[in-house]
């Protein structure tokens, strides 16, 4: 095989030997990245969400996902890294102050729907927990 | 070096026509989605349909690979795998147009694209999910995505009220909220054995499709490669919403055909229209409507 009939299939098991890393580790999920996993499990985007909780003093809260933060909520819910997460925190804090609502800490958790074998019961599954502190570096924690 | 990627190449002994003006429809017929990309892909896309050098030369398909690349680091990780491969093969394209022997270069990168993609597919659904393997991917989407709901109906034996209880049931419920009384779950055999086939059809052909495209094969075995590509595409795309994956694959399919293979290169041309047709058309929508007559 030449190098020019190598180097796009070279590429596709790179970016798919990525995928397959992020997905074990990272969290992300077998349908996207480019590692050819879809059609193969219910962990798909459309089973995926974000919950996204606001707190100051005397406030406390989930919020709504506004349609402006849709995108980045979505890209967190397929990859829950911890940078994922704070870009989401950021517009978060970013819409409230619009709002002139007061935000110390934004929470985000992250979300998955299970099926049991055999009776497919479903149930959903905490998968991240998040913390982004306004004025401090974001805190991950489990 | 420049040169070369502009001049077009010749068609005499190199990749056919019909692969690359196939491959230009794609794009036209399924946009980037991202507004400040489409333009630029669109028209490449239309000169290349209409002007032979700039279709032929591979400065144009190296230009597109590089806009699909922009395209999924933009909205990563949100793009399908078929832009991926989408990405890989104007690579492909360029790559073979601007050096020697382009047609059994292009051949030889589409043989090992389709192994490759095809054989990580197998991965994920083999080995990597267990949720597959058991049944439950298919015995819950066939049910949940709307998408999917026709063929179940029709295939399926189910009814709509079926389906809507079934719906309910599968919907999860707050952790650790429990209903009094559950939603009944109907799953008639023949849904069971739609699932089945859905499961083990998919992913026998899929394995097939890698192997033969992975290995060197001559004789009956290359005839076996082609007619599982064309039987995956047929069978396939009837069901599963993904057309752009379906075009793109009997595109890299055509691109294996040899120069006097004229049934085999009419027979790829023609899958690329029944999955334009099935994505079109909503046959199973149809069949649900009359069967319920």
């Amino acid at each position: 095989m030449t190098l020019r009939a190598a180097l796009p299939v070279g590429l596709l098991l790179a970016v798919a030997a990525a995928q397959l890393t992020l997905a074990r580790t990272a969290g992300l999920s077998p349908w996207k990245g480019g590692g050819f996993g879809m059609f193969s499990t219910t962990d798909d985007t459309g089973r995926r969400r974000v919950r996204v909780f606001v707190s100051a003093p005397e406030r406390s809260e989930e919020t709504a996902i506004p349609p402006s933060l849709e995108d980045l909520a979505r890209r967190a819910a397929v990859l829950p890294t911890d940078a994922a997460l704070s870009r989401l925190a950021r517009g978060v804090v970013e819409r409230e102050r619009r709002y002139r609502r007061p935000v110390d800490t934004v929470r985000i958790e992250t979300w998955r729907i299970d099926y049991a074998p055999g009776t497919l019961a479903a149930s959903t599954r905490r998968t991240r927990d998040f913390v982004y502190r306004v004025d401090t570096a974001a805190a991950p924690r489990q | 070096m420049w040169t070369r990627l502009l001049r077009p190449a010749s068609e005499a002994g190199g990749v056919p026509d019909s692969v690359l003006t196939l491959t230009a429809i794609i794009l036209l017929l399924r946009p980037l989605e991202v507004w400040w990309l489409v333009p630029f892909v669109l028209a490449l896309a239309c000169l290349s349909l209409v002007l032979r050098p700039v279709r032929r030369a591979p400065i144009t398909w190296m230009l597109v690979a590089g806009l699909v690349a922009i395209r999924i680091a933009a909205v990563w990780p949100l793009s399908d795998n078929h832009i991926y491969l989408l990405a890989y093969w104007c690579l492909a394209i360029g790559l073979s147009l601007s050096g020697p022997a382009p047609a059994a270069t292009l051949t030889t990168g589409s043989r090992w694209l389709l192994g490759a993609a095809f054989g990580l597919a197998v991965l994920w659904k083999g080995v990597l999910s267990p949720d597959y393997m058991d049944g439950r991917f298919f015995r819950v989407t066939l049910l949940t995505d709307e998408r999917f709901a026709d063929a179940s109906l029709v295939f399926g034996g189910l009814s709509r009220e079926q389906m809507a209880l079934n719906r309910q049931f599968l919907e999860p419920l707050p952790e650790g909220a429990e209903l009094l009384d559950s939603p009944p779950f109907v799953e008639p055999p023949r849904l069971r054995a739609f699932a089945a086939a859905a499961t083990w059809g998919g992913l026998v052909l899929e394995a097939l499709v890698a192997v033969l495209n992975l290995i060197p094969v001559e004789g009956r075995l290359l005839a076996a490669r082609h007619a599982s590509l064309l039987a995956f595409c047929v069978t396939t795309y009837a069901l599963a919403p993904v057309a752009g994956f379906g075009w793109l694959i009997a595109t890299m399919g055509l691109a294996q055909c040899r120069v006097n293979q004229r049934a085999l290169h009419g027979a790829y041309v023609g899958v690329f229209v029944l999955i334009l047709l099935y994505s079109e058309f909503p046959w199973t929508g149809v069949l649900a409507d009359l069967t319920e007559r």
